[in-house]
């Protein structure tokens, strides 16, 4: 957080030297300013690992629509073909996430997909329950809902 | 373009308020009204945006804000509500 | 050029927000039990919005409209899970009935609602040094 609050920064600095507030010069400041952060950051601990993870989070987004567009149309059409094809339960999925942080924010990415929901985790925080509508194949789910974890971890930590 | 698409917005969003308003009245439990009294504000925070674009007045997006937020609001209101152990059956 | 691209770009995200929309609440009729309406209604209507009011930005293509459709638009992403989660975890507690399409279930036997404590089911002994780790109970 504190390297993205610097970048944030220094693409401040960059738009008030050159005196120009438009959106392509912010952008322009702030990949300056990454770039600067990337050749810092062996000599700062604090900045240390902020250039690899940005491209990760990119990459995150990518990856996250690209769940959503599926999982939007995977419901969409069940829900205007006349038959279901849902098989809905609720399941248990362990977790990896420890902190706070990353339950909620775990648990807040499942329940923004269509198709999954979470629904509670157990008190000793060592399981997530959810609500899926496509049971079919329980493993399946459990490992894209694992690699989805794996990533998320992998941006935050 | 816009323009048409505009007012096709307006009809499917019409269609969608009807379809909300029948879970709102059959219910059968008040956790389903919240849900679709829920897709209602989505649904009018939608027809903000269409008319904003109808109209050409931005202002209208500052509508949309708290239309949006108020939704929020009423859904955690209503979860704690439930979950303290208000009547469910109304 | 650019500008008819523009248009045409702003009239399909607007047709495909009112169309995710309209799905959304053909979902809340059609769909049989309360947390599958949640998958409909929620999500797609949540992301419906969102994207009408992205085609408003991009309608209008000024810095103060932009700033706060984009506002309005990461509003919405941050709460419609939170509220899909709420309503959906309050009904499930309070006992909505389930479809009975239903193929499986592993909550319901594990949660005791005298005492509010959502068992695991893993292992005893892994139970117990997660639960060591951090010392938190109800």
């Amino acid at each position: 957080m504190i390297p993205f609050a610097w970048n944030v920064v220094l693409a401040m600095v960059w738009v008030v030297l050159t005196a120009n507030l438009s959106a392509t010069n912010a952008l322009f400041g702030f990949v300056l300013g990454y770039a600067a952060i990337a050749l810092m950051q062996r000599q700062f601990p604090a900045l240390h690992g902020y250039a690899q993870r940005v491209p990760r989070f990119i990459g995150f987004l990518f990856f996250y629509a690209w769940e959503m567009i599926k999982a939007n149309a995977r419901v969409a059409h069940d829900v205007v073909t006349p038959e279901w094809q849902m098989r809905p339960g609720v399941i248990a999925i362990p977790l990896e996430a420890k902190t706070d942080g990353e339950i909620t924010v775990l648990a807040n990415l499942i329940s923004l997909t269509p198709g999954t929901l979470s629904l509670d985790v157990s008190t000793d925080r060592q399981v997530l329950y959810i609500h899926a509508m496509y049971l079919d194949d329980e493993v399946e789910l459990l490992e894209s809902i694992k690699d989805l974890e794996r990533r998320v971890l992998e941006v935050m930590r | 373009m816009v323009e048409i698409a505009t007012y096709l917005v307006f009809a499917m969003l019409s269609v969608a308020l009807i379809l909300a308003l029948v879970r709102l009245i059959k219910g059968p439990m008040l956790p389903n009204r919240v849900v679709a009294l829920e897709l209602i504000a989505s649904l009018v925070v939608g027809f903000i945006a269409a008319y904003s674009i109808h109209t050409g007045v931005d202002d209208f997006i500052d509508v949309a804000i708290v239309m949006a937020l108020l939704a929020f609001m009423a859904a955690v209101g209503f979860a704690r509500y439930l979950e303290k152990g208000g009547p469910r059956d109304d | 050029m650019t500008e008819w691209l523009l248009e045409g770009l702003t009239a399909l995200m607007l047709l495909l927000g009112g169309g995710l929309m309209l799905i959304a609440a053909i979902g809340a009729v059609r769909l049989p039990d309360l947390p599958t309406r949640l998958h409909a209604t929620t999500k797609a209507g949540a992301l419906g919005a969102a994207l009408t009011i992205a085609a408003v930005a991009l309608h209008f293509a000024c810095i103060s409209v932009t700033a706060r459709a984009a506002a309005v638009i990461v509003f919405i992403v941050l709460t419609a899970p939170v509220a899909a989660h709420l309503i959906g975890r309050a009904g499930y507690f309070v006992g909505v009935p389930l479809w009975e399409g239903t193929v499986k279930d592993e909550l319901r036997d594990r949660y005791d609602p005298e005492s509010h404590v959502l068992r695991s089911g893993l292992t005893k002994q892994a139970a117990e040094s997660g639960g060591k780790q951090r010392g938190r109970d109800a």
